[in-house]
Order: C-alpha cells, then structure tokens, then sequence
C-alpha cells in the first residue's frame, strides 16, 4: 500500500517538476505528456487570438484618435488662423556650435508678440534640424515690421543677444517666415537672418 | 527664395533611429534640405520623442498638401513613428506601400525585420513569418543573428522543431549568438524528441566556461534543460551531472536542487536526495521547486523508515501550503478588484505611449512576487503596453473634450465679428458706385478719343489758360475792339497775337498732355479692375461666409459627440484589455493554487497513509 502511494507521489511530483521549469527552460516542455502540450498549445493559441482581437481593436482606435487630433488641430488652426491671415513664424538652426539658443523674442509692428524659452531638449531637437514654430498671428495685408532678438551663449560661452530685423510684404494668403541662425565659420561666429520661407 | 537650411538628418535609418537598440548600427549620414517647414516640424517634436504631437503634424501638412519637398521622407518618417507609438497595423500599410517602390533595399530589410519582431511580440506568428521571409538582402550582423534567432523562435512556437533546427544549424564559432542557437537547438531536439543529439549540444553549454553574468546564465539553463529531459528520459545518473553544474545561488538553482533530489531518489539513494532538499526548504516558498521540496523530504523519510519525522514534515507542509494558498486567494482578490492596474496606471506619468516602452519596475506588493514569471512574458507585457496605452488615448481625448468649449466660442465669437462687420461693408459698398464709375471711365475714353481725333487742342487747356483764352475771346467780340478804329484795328492786332501765342503753346502741349491724360485713364482704368476683383471678392466671401460658417459649425458641434463616442469605444477597450489581462494573472495565480492544491492532497493521503501504517503496526505489536 505504502509502496503504491509512493510512486504515485513520486510520479505526480516529477511530472509537477517538469511542468514548473518549463517557465525558465524550454526545453522541460518535452516532459509534459503529448495531451497536456496539446492543451496547453491549443490554450496559448486561444490566448493569442484573444490578445490580437483586443489588439485589433487598440490598432482601430489610435487611428481615429489620431484622426481626431488632426481635425481638431486643422479645425483650431481655421477658426484661430484662418489661411488669408496667417503668419506663421518658425526658428531654425544649422549646426549652432557658435551659438547656443536660450530664447528668441519677436515683435511685430513695434509689439512684443512672442517671448520663447528653449529647454535644452527643444534646443537639441533644433540642432538635430527640427524647426520650431515660435508664433502664429493674423496680419492685415500689407507692409509689416519684424524684430527679433536671440538671446543664448555665444563663442566661448560667453552671454550673446543679437537682433536681426525685416519688413516683409503681406498678401493674401498665408505666409511663412524663418528666423534662422547659422554658423559663419569665416567669421567663426553665429549669424542671424529673417527670411520669408517660400 | 526659398528660405530653408542644410542639416544632418541621418535620414536612410530614421525610422530605425527611434529604435535604440541599432543606433550604433553604422548610419548613413546625409545632409537633407529642409524644403517645407511643417516637415522640419514635425522632425522638431520627433526628435524630442513626442510621436504623438510629430504623427499629428505631419497628418496635418498631408491633408493641406504641404509637404510636397518631402512626401516620400514624410511617409517614411511616419511609418517609422507609427511603429514608435505602437500602431504596427498602420505603419506596416505604408511601408508595404513604400517598399514596393523605389525605398532602398537595406532600409527595406531593416524594416521587414523590425516588423517582424514586433509581431512576434505580438503574437502575430503568421506576419512576423512572411515579413522575415521579405527580407531579400544580408542585414548588419547583429540584426541577421537577431533575425535569425526570430525565424527559428517562431518555428519552435509554431511546432516546426525540424525547421527550427535546420535554421539553427547554421551557426558556427564561440559568439554568443552561436550560444544561444545551440541553446534554442537543444530546445528544438528536446521537444521533438531527439534527446541524444540534444545531450551533445547542451552538455557542451552546461560545459563552457562562463565569463559573465549571461553566459553563466545561459550555462545553468542549459544544465537545468539537460538534466530534466535525461530524468524524463529515465536516466537519473546521467540527469545529476548537468544539474550539479548548476550553480548554487541563482535562477535557477533551486530547480536544480529538486532535480539533484529526485535523480537520487530515483536511484533509490533517499538519504543522498534528503540533502539537497534539505537546503530548499529554508528557501523563498514562493517558488514551486521550494513548494515541492516539502513534500519531496517527507516523502525521502517514509522511504527511510523516519515515519514519526516524515509525518510531522507532512503536517508542516500542510500548513505551509494552506498559508501560502491564502496569501494566493487575497492576490486573486486584489486582481480581480481591480485595484492592481489602477495602481499599475495611477503610478505611471502617461507621457508617452508605444512600442518602445518597458515596465522599468514591478509595481510594490505580494502580487507582483507571484506574478513574477509572467509579467516577463512578451503577451502581458505587449497586454500592459495596450493597457497603458488605450489610458494615454483616454486623457488625449479628455483633454479635447475639456476644450469643446473653447473651440464653440471661438466660432461664435467670429460669427458675431462677421455679423457686425457686415452692416458696415454693405453699406461702404452702396456708397460705391462701380457700374457709375465704369461709365465715367468709358466716357472720358471717347471724349479723349474724339479730342485726339479733332486735334481739339484747346479741351486740354489748364484751366488758368482756358481762362485767358475767354478773356481773349471775350475781348475780340467786345464792341469797342470790333470798332472801326486805329486803336481798335491795334488792339485787335494785339488780341490776335495774344491768341495766337497762346494756340501756338496748347498745340505744342497737345501731344504730351494727351499723353498725360490717357496715361492717368489707363491707370484710372487699372484701379477700377482692382477695385472690381475686390468687389467680387467681397460678394463671394458675402456669398461663402455664411456657408464656411454652417460648414463649421457641423464640425465644431459634431465634435463633442464624436470625441465622446471614442472615450466610450475606449473606455470599452480598456475593460477588455484589463480583464484579459487579469484573466492571464488570476490563471497563473489559480494554477500556483492548484498546485498546492494537489501537493495538499498529496501530504495529507501520504499523513494518512503513514498513520494507517502506525496503526497496523500498533494493532500487530498488540
């Protein structure tokens, strides 16, 4: 009696053992039975499909947020900017080893319309050849007067404020201008400039 | 002009830059122009690794047909950025798109595979097979061996040992990858039931000579794998070799303890298995070689004839596995409660979503311990990123719904700026007479037509000449001077010369003053035209306004339904991804249960067992 219950234990706890290493090797799988692979496979394929269907449904729904977000972002940029008014003004830089941008000051027609504060990660994004949109405004047709002023870390570290100006030309229509800084290596110092980008 | 700037864009990996996993992978640096700034914009919020706010960006300047300079950059960017925030169905529509056209091979075949990895992970086997089976040309090495690693894992999940160990076989040399194929070939042979040729491969792992934390890893797994396929296998000898190899402390050791165990018992040596076991029982019980050494030494003492001690480690591990089961039941409460992904999301900053985000640190309590196993696996972890994600997508919209508002002012505040202009407009427009002003300008045309044509030199006289000369003329019919007098006949002399000065100057000044005037008639007519197109320009936004107004507002006023619609559908989502994820848990939990379920009923028909013996024996002795 005593001698049957012990290989049944002996039989069910080398079973259990196999069945608990397969978590960490994968190869203690082959001590299950054929049935209880079977199962379990057909209990993981069951589990994948169930985790695909839910994913499927994931897939669905970050495209229609997506989708919201750009309606809703065209939709606020029409009723705040609407295209025969817009002036969009963006900072650029190119390569920026003289010049480490802090911040950027704009004024339009004598009026301070935009004070930005770089993080160093906007910073770096710019470096890297992101372009930045400092300042959406409405302008009327016609002649207007931009300034603006960049304050950062010239050569040697030094403290650096330098402001570049342009009058531009308002059509109708929306219109694009880049404030952008560059690296004169003649000079072996930044440059600004005020474009209209095209 | 255009007014855009030179930087480097290491534009032939950008999708691959956001994989940090290749970075190193020798990138192609080329300098790209920067044509179109929404371009640059979207890269400004990419390479802050804000996909979300960059996918957007570059959604908008596609639908307003702004990137013109950059479409297939900008697609392939997205597509790459879609895979970032998680949208693998999405991103593998454009790059099937893309890669059918002019895109370059080896971007082409990193693409396949990085599509094929995140399916796998996934649980799309039969995806992340055909998108392996896309790839043409040879990888950088470190993807081959990974691509390689994945064709042969998708086969053994897959049941296709064969296949997976002829894809395996391949690898030669001591790197790691060569390793880990012969690892994953041993597994293959195991499972398939090739258990010699297995022996030869894993014995040579469990062999090697470790130099760090991984190759010793992998060299206790490969003895742990070898020494429990030889006890299956009915060859308890051989199984002690490898899993005495194994080393005392770590992952695995505990499993080799159990089976060092059961190999002596196996061999009837129960004192040798006594040892061994002996040593698991003081350790952690949450693991289930632990759980079973408390059965295993009482089991070891019956066989030695130690009944009274074997019956006391049975009741010992009766009350251990009850305890332990407990502590299971309050785990599979907190689960099904609710309360362990509430926790799990509440400790989370939501400030990014996708792919590339891993669960850094297990969160606080009894459950992740008993969770341990499974939170590494890749369907609970790809469940949690969906968890997690579908709660970003939820603040996303919430964020908006708060903002309805806002977007609803801004229209009305713009409809009542229109309806106050307009009064004024209309009536600055009734005061403008053009068709009047048009008929003056045709007519002054044909007075200084039929002018040049009488060479009435005298209708472009100033006004101070046109004076003078009906002073003149006015003085020639005066009677005195018509009298027949010397001093009439000289004033006459005078007024005739007078009059011919001044004819004389009014036709020398004919031509350029005709000049003058149809010059300031073209230019007359030219503002006219201006003024015209403006007009029409009016009445057309008098015409449109009202309608872009209603156009508007259809889609001002339909977003609250719509953006609340998608909380709904999310909110729906995220039930099911929590549930399926809690269903995952509480199965690994009620399976821990079970089995201290069946070791329970084990100890106590072995305790009874053992005092049926005793009291035959009393019975006998009596």
């Amino acid at each position: 009696m005593t001698k049957i219950f012990i290989t049944l234990v002996t039989t069910t706890l080398l079973a259990f053992s196999l069945a608990a290493v397969a978590q960490d090797a994968d190869p203690a799988r082959a001590g299950t039975t054929a049935e209880k692979a079977a199962a379990a496979g057909a209990g993981e394929a069951r589990s994948r499909e169930d985790f695909r269907a839910i994913d499927q449904e994931v897939q669905t729904l970050k495209k229609e947020v997506l989708d919201l977000n750009r309606d809703l972002f065209l939709l606020e940029e029409e009723l705040l900017f609407p295209a025969n008014s817009q002036v969009a003004f963006f900072v650029s830089l190119d390569v920026g080893e003289y010049f480490n941008l802090d911040s950027v000051n704009i004024k339009i027609d004598g009026k301070e319309v935009a004070n930005y504060l770089y993080t160093a990660r906007e910073a770096d994004a710019l470096m890297r050849g992101g372009v930045h949109r400092v300042h959406m405004a409405n302008l009327k047709t016609g002649e207007h007067e931009l300034v603006a002023v960049f304050v950062g870390k010239g050569p040697n570290v030094r403290d650096y404020r330098r402001g570049a100006t342009m009058t531009f030309d308002k059509g109708i229509g929306a219109k694009y201008v880049e404030l952008e800084i560059t690296d004169s290596v003649k000079k072996q110092q930044p440059e600004f400039a005020i474009k209209e980008w095209e | 002009m255009r007014a855009s700037r030179l930087f480097i864009l290491r534009f032939c990996v950008l999708l691959l830059v956001t994989v940090p996993v290749v970075q190193a992978a020798g990138d192609r640096v080329e300098p790209v122009e920067i044509k179109d700034p929404q371009f640059g914009e979207a890269l400004f919020h990419f390479y802050q690794e804000d996909y979300v706010p960059a996918i957007v960006r570059l959604l908008v300047a596609k639908e307003q047909n702004q990137l013109s300079d950059h479409a297939e950059e900008a697609d392939l960017l997205l597509g790459g950025m879609y895979l970032s925030y998680g949208h693998h169905l999405e991103a593998a529509e454009i790059f099937e798109d893309l890669l059918a056209s002019n895109v370059a091979p080896d971007i082409r075949d990193r693409t396949w595979f990085f599509l094929a990895k995140i399916w796998y992970q996934r649980g799309y086997l039969d995806k992340a097979r055909g998108a392996l089976a896309n790839i043409a040309g040879a990888l950088p090495e470190h993807l081959e061996n990974e691509a390689a690693m994945l064709g042969a894992q998708i086969q053994i999940d897959a049941g296709n040992f064969d296949q997976a160990i002829a894809g395996l076989s391949n690898w030669k040399g001591q790197t790691e990858w060569a390793r880990y194929a012969k690892f994953n070939t041993g597994v293959a042979l195991v499972r398939s039931g090739r258990i010699e040729e297995a022996r030869v491969l894993l014995d040579e792992l469990g062999s090697m000579a470790p130099y760090n934390d991984e190759t010793n890893a992998l060299r206790d797994k490969a003895n742990v794998a070898l020494g429990y396929a030889l006890l299956q296998d009915g060859q308890p000898q051989a199984a002690k070799i490898p899993l005495q190899r194994v080393r005392l402390e770590g992952p695995f050791s505990n499993k080799a303890l159990l089976g060092v165990g059961w190999a002596d018992a196996e061999m009837s040596s129960y004192r040798r298995a006594l040892v061994p076991w002996m040593e698991l029982r003081g350790r952690d019980l949450l693991d289930s070689a632990v759980q079973e050494s408390l059965l295993a030494i009482p089991f070891a003492m019956a066989k030695l004839d130690a009944i009274s001690q074997a019956a006391d480690h049975y009741l010992n591990a009766i009350e251990a596995f009850n305890e332990e089961s407990n502590r299971l039941d309050e785990t599979i409460g907190f689960i099904e409660s609710g309360d362990f992904f509430n926790q799990f999301i509440a400790n989370d900053p939501l400030n990014s979503s996708g792919w590339y985000w891993n669960l850094q640190t297990l969160p606080e309590g009894l459950e992740s311990r008993y969770l341990f196993h499974l939170l590494a696996t890749h369907q609970f972890q790809e469940g949690l990123k969906n968890y997690r994600d579908l709660h970003y997508l939820n603040r996303n919209i919430e964020d908006w719904l708060r903002n309805v508002d806002v977007f609803e002012n801004m229209l009305e505040t713009r409809k009542e700026a229109y309806a106050q202009r307009l009064p004024l407009v209309e009536a600055a427009l009734e005061r403008a007479d053009l068709d009047r002003m048009v008929e003056s300008k045709l007519s002054f045309d044909s007075t200084l037509d039929s002018i040049e044509s009488s060479h009435d030199w005298l209708s472009l006289a100033k006004k101070s000449e046109f004076d003078m000369w009906d002073e003149v003329t006015g003085l020639e019919r005066g009677r005195a001077v018509r009298a027949d007098l010397p001093e009439a006949a000289e004033v006459r002399d005078k007024v005739d010369l007078l009059k011919g000065v001044l004819q004389w100057n009014l036709e020398r000044d004919f031509k350029e003053r005709l000049g003058l005037v149809r010059r300031d008639l073209y230019l007359s007519g030219e503002a006219l035209v201006e003024t015209q197109r403006s007009r029409r320009q009016i009445d057309e936004v008098m015409r449109t306004e009202p309608l872009r107004f209603e156009a508007l507002s259809d889609r001002v006023y339909g977003l609250a339904p719509r953006l609340e619609s998608t909380r709904l559908q999310i909110a729906d989502a995220i039930i099911r991804q929590r549930d399926f994820l809690q269903e995952i848990a509480v199965g690994e939990l009620q399976a821990q249960k079970d089995r201290l379920g069946v070791y329970s009923v084990q100890a106590r028909f072995a305790l009874a067992a053992i005092y049926d013996i005793s009291s035959s024996s009393e019975e006998v002795s009596e």
